[in-house]
Parts: structure tokens; C-alpha cells; sequence
């Protein structure tokens, strides 16, 4: 024993199941399949086996048909068997909520794993995905979450999702733009220097926000505004592909 | 125009067409209402303030939120602390400015009146030799790593590390204080060398963190 240390020693019977260890840490009693974001696994007891949801689909494919985005299933895999798992996220908030019957539209990144009975789907916003159904997800916050109710405005970078609501339009601060003269300059160029842009929400339902976090990389991102780049025609695609080397050769 | 804590990392503010807020760009998460920000250049009053700004490098990048409703404030994750300043002044790195009212005087100034060795100290430390003052009467949110803990002093001595000092209130002497040895110059000091004392009357707001606001 370690005197001193307050908090309880866990065992495979004794960490909670489906509940938080602590704000951070979140005990996933397995006992079949869950989505599980790759990296957000910190330990696990059990006999959990891990693998790609592509490569699950070969031997459960209703599974691997409830991840309906190609686009981030490089980035999930699906934990099977009977067990404790525990989830954390660089030492961000764990939350766990359930659906019913519902829609939530939630930040990609956020998101650390999903129960089977949810389907997820890309969302029309970039870098956001929704899951659909019941059952009960993962997310992760810098900081408590905040539920909002419409009408609201939200930041980009502090928009963690949205439930119930109708998807967001874009709302673009008329005073900033006219105030700043190089900031007007450069959304003329779709480039944005502080607070222009914001996501306008109306209608009935609940939006979830966190507070703004330096943003990480999503790696599906690049993948998103490629596959959207199939939109130019070839004489544009030109044009933005020299744009893009002289933005990489200033930095 | 009360500054309302959400939670560690999050502020509410009411805005209203009396009362305008100054807060860091970037820093707005949301709002509802009907509210505009308009990016402003420096801190401090006229052309003065604005020279100043730009000459010390103890400016950041503000925005004036206008009109009325209630907007939401956090900066990248860091912690929040609400402070009500009640006629008294703050003194303050201007990159740990998160909100303030707008109608709080703000002026830069140079860290202790005291010549070289204040100079010293803001190179050491890595402050500057700028701090950024406010007063009035009204609201102020500071950003900080894992949160403030404020330490009164009457009349007393507190030995603060330089990178965990946030701010101060009152009529408070800071100095540098450095205890280098041997055993620093050849690399192998504690890494407590150097620290500020502060004496006085008044409160010193300390972070649990060693590391800077960027």
C-alpha cells in the first residue's frame, strides 16, 4: 500500500461501470461493442480485443454499417469483448450523454466512442459528425460543457455541437469587418483575422459549447477540403494549388 | 454588468448600451442579443495611450463588445478569475487581460518606478518592463494556468516565483530578488533563483503553474 494518496484503488470489479473514475476519466463496462476513437483508450481490463472498424466490418458488418463515414474511419475502431475500458482525453472533461430517439451533432474531435445502437453520419459542417438513435456516447470538453438554448451565436473554435436544432448558418459581424479595414481586406481573400464569423443557430433545441481550445489538428480535415477541391474544375484547382504553396512558402 | 462565472474556464457578461466591454480578440465563444465586436488598437486613453501601447509592446489585440445582450468569454482553455475592482487599481501583464469594463481607465506603465533593477527584472523575467494598470470601479477577468489563489499581505513579505505572479492590488513594492550561486551558474541550481518579493499592503493574485499565457 501507498500511504498518503486519498483517492480509492481501483480493481476490475470496483472502477464504475459506465460512469466517470473522476471529471477526466470515464469506465466503459464492455460487454459486447462500442466505437472508440483511436488514442482515447488509456487502459482496460478484460478480455477487450481491439480492431479497425474496416477490418471489423469482414466479420460484423451491421456494425461496421452503423460508421457511415469513410472519412474517419481510419480514426475509430471498434473495442469487443467483456470488460472495463477506460477513456480519457488529454486531460479534457469527460462527459457521457445519452440519446433517445434523438440527434446530436458533435465536434469530430470531441467525440470518443459511441455505443452500437447510434449510427454516425458527417455532418454538412466540416469536421463535425452526428449520431443518430439511442444509446449512449463519449465527448470530451476544455472545461465544463455549457448548454445554451437558440437564439445564439457561437464561436467556431468554442462550438462543441448542437442538439435538436436545425444545422447552423454562417453569420459574419457586419461592424468588424466595416471597423477593420485589413480584416475586411483579407475576407475578401476568405481569410479571417478575429471574430467576423459565427455560427448563427434559431429554432428550438440545445447547443453545447466548451471554452475555445487551441485547436487540435483533425487529420480528417485535409481529407474533407480535398475530396471538395473535386468542385473546381482544373484551371481554378491551378489557381488555388499556386495560392497554397505561396501561403506555405510565407510561413 | 456583473462578470458571471460560469465555470473555472468560462464568464458570462451582460452587455448593455451604457456598458460596453473591452475583452482580448479571440476570446468571445458566443452570444445571444444583439451584439457587435469592433476590433480596437492598444489600450490607454488618446494618442498617448496608443503611442505608449506600441512603444512598449504592452498591447494586445482587444475588441470592444457593443450593444445589448449576454455573451460568453474563455480563451483557449485557460483558466478564469473574476476580480471587482472598487476604486482601487490592478496591476497586470496585458496578455493576461481577458474581459474588462470599458469604462475602467487603463494606462501602461513602467514596472516599479525602479530604474535598473526593475529593469532587470522585467528582462529576467521575461515580462517586459511594461505592465498594463486599470482602475476604476467594475469588473476584470485574468487569464491563468490551473487558476489564482490570492495572498494578502499587511505589512508583510511574500517570495513569488516570476512565472507564477498573475497580479496585484494595493500599495504593494515589487522587487527582484535573485540568489544566484555556483551551483546556478553552472546549471545545476534549484531553478528558484530568481524571485519577485513583494511587500506592502494588498493582495497578489499567484497561478498554480509555472507556465506563461501565450
Amino acid at each position: 500500500m501507498i500511504g498518503g494518496i486519498d483517492s480509492p484503488t481501483y480493481d476490475a470489479s470496483t472502477l464504475p461501470a459506465d460512469d466517470n473514475v473522476n471529471p477526466y476519466a470515464f469506465s466503459i463496462a464492455l460487454a459486447g461493442e462500442w466505437f472508440v476513437s483511436k488514442g482515447a483508450m488509456i487502459a482496460y481490463y478484460g478480455q477487450v480485443e481491439f480492431a479497425g472498424v474496416s477490418q471489423y466490418a469482414s466479420r460484423a458488418s451491421w456494425v461496421a454499417a452503423r460508421f457511415s463515414s469513410p472519412l474517419y474511419v481510419q480514426d475509430w475502431v471498434v473495442a469487443t469483448g467483456q470488460g472495463k475500458v477506460l477513456v480519457a482525453d488529454r486531460g479534457y472533461d469527460i462527459n457521457s450523454y445519452d440519446l433517445d430517439e434523438g440527434n446530436l451533432t458533435i465536434k469530430q474531435t470531441n467525440l470518443l466512442g459511441f455505443q452500437t445502437s447510434l449510427e454516425l453520419k458527417q455532418s454538412i459542417v466540416p469536421g463535425f459528425v452526428t449520431l443518430l438513435g439511442t444509446g449512449k456516447f463519449l465527448a470530451s470538453s476544455n472545461g465544463p460543457v455549457i448548454f445554451v438554448e437558440p437564439p445564439f451565436r457561437a464561436d467556431p473554435e468554442s462550438l462543441l455541437g448542437w442538439a435538436d436544432c436545425p444545422s447552423p448558418s454562417q453569420h459574419y459581424d457586419h461592424n468588424w469587418m466595416a471597423q477593420s479595414f485589413m480584416s475586411g481586406l483579407q475576407g475578401a481573400f476568405g481569410r479571417e483575422s478575429g471574430e467576423e464569423r459565427q455560427y448563427d443557430f434559431t429554432g428550438a433545441g440545445t447547443i453545447l459549447l466548451q471554452s475555445s481550445e487551441a485547436t487540435r489538428v483533425d487529420a480528417a480535415m485535409l481529407r474533407t477540403i480535398e475530396s471538395q477541391t473535386n468542385l473546381l474544375d482544373n484551371q481554378s484547382a491551378g489557381a488555388l494549388g499556386q495560392r497554397l504553396v505561396a501561403r506555405a512558402q510565407r510561413q | 454588468m456583473t462578470f458571471e462565472q460560469v465555470n473555472s474556464k468560462v464568464i458570462r457578461v451582460a452587455v448593455s448600451p451604457q456598458g460596453a466591454v473591452l475583452a482580448r480578440r479571440g476570446a468571445m465563444l458566443g452570444y445571444s442579443g444583439q451584439v457587435t465586436f469592433r476590433p480596437i488598437a492598444g489600450q490607454g486613453q488618446g494618442v498617448g495611450g496608443m503611442v505608449g501601447a506600441a512603444m512598449s509592446g504592452e498591447s494586445n489585440k482587444m475588441m470592444a463588445t457593443e450593444g445589448s445582450g449576454s455573451v460568453l468569454y474563455g480563451y483557449r482553455g485557460l483558466y478564469v478569475t473574476v476580480l471587482q475592482l472598487t476604486g482601487d487599481s490592478l496591476v497586470v501583464e496585458a496578455d493576461r487581460l481577458l474581459a474588462h469594463d470599458a469604462h475602467l481607465q487603463t494606462s501602461i506603465e513602467m514596472v516599479g518606478q525602479g530604474g535598473v533593477r526593475s529593469a532587470v527584472r522585467g528582462a529576467v523575467t521575461g515580462q517586459g518592463l511594461f505592465t498594463t494598470r486599470i482602475g476604476g470601479q467594475g469588473w476584470v477577468a485574468l487569464l491563468s494556468h490551473g487558476g489564482t489563489f490570492p495572498i494578502q499581505l499587511a505589512g508583510d513579505t511574500v517570495g513569488v516565483d516570476p512565472q507564477a505572479y498573475v497580479a496585484h492590488t494595493g500599495a504593494l513594492q515589487v522587487d527582484l530578488k535573485s540568489s544566484v550561486g555556483v551551483r546556478d551558474l553552472v546549471g545545476r541550481g534549484s531553478g528558484e533563483a530568481l524571485q519577485l518579493h513583494v511587500s506592502g499592503h494588498g493582495t497578489v493574485h499567484v497561478q498554480a503553474s509555472e507556465e506563461k499565457v501565450k
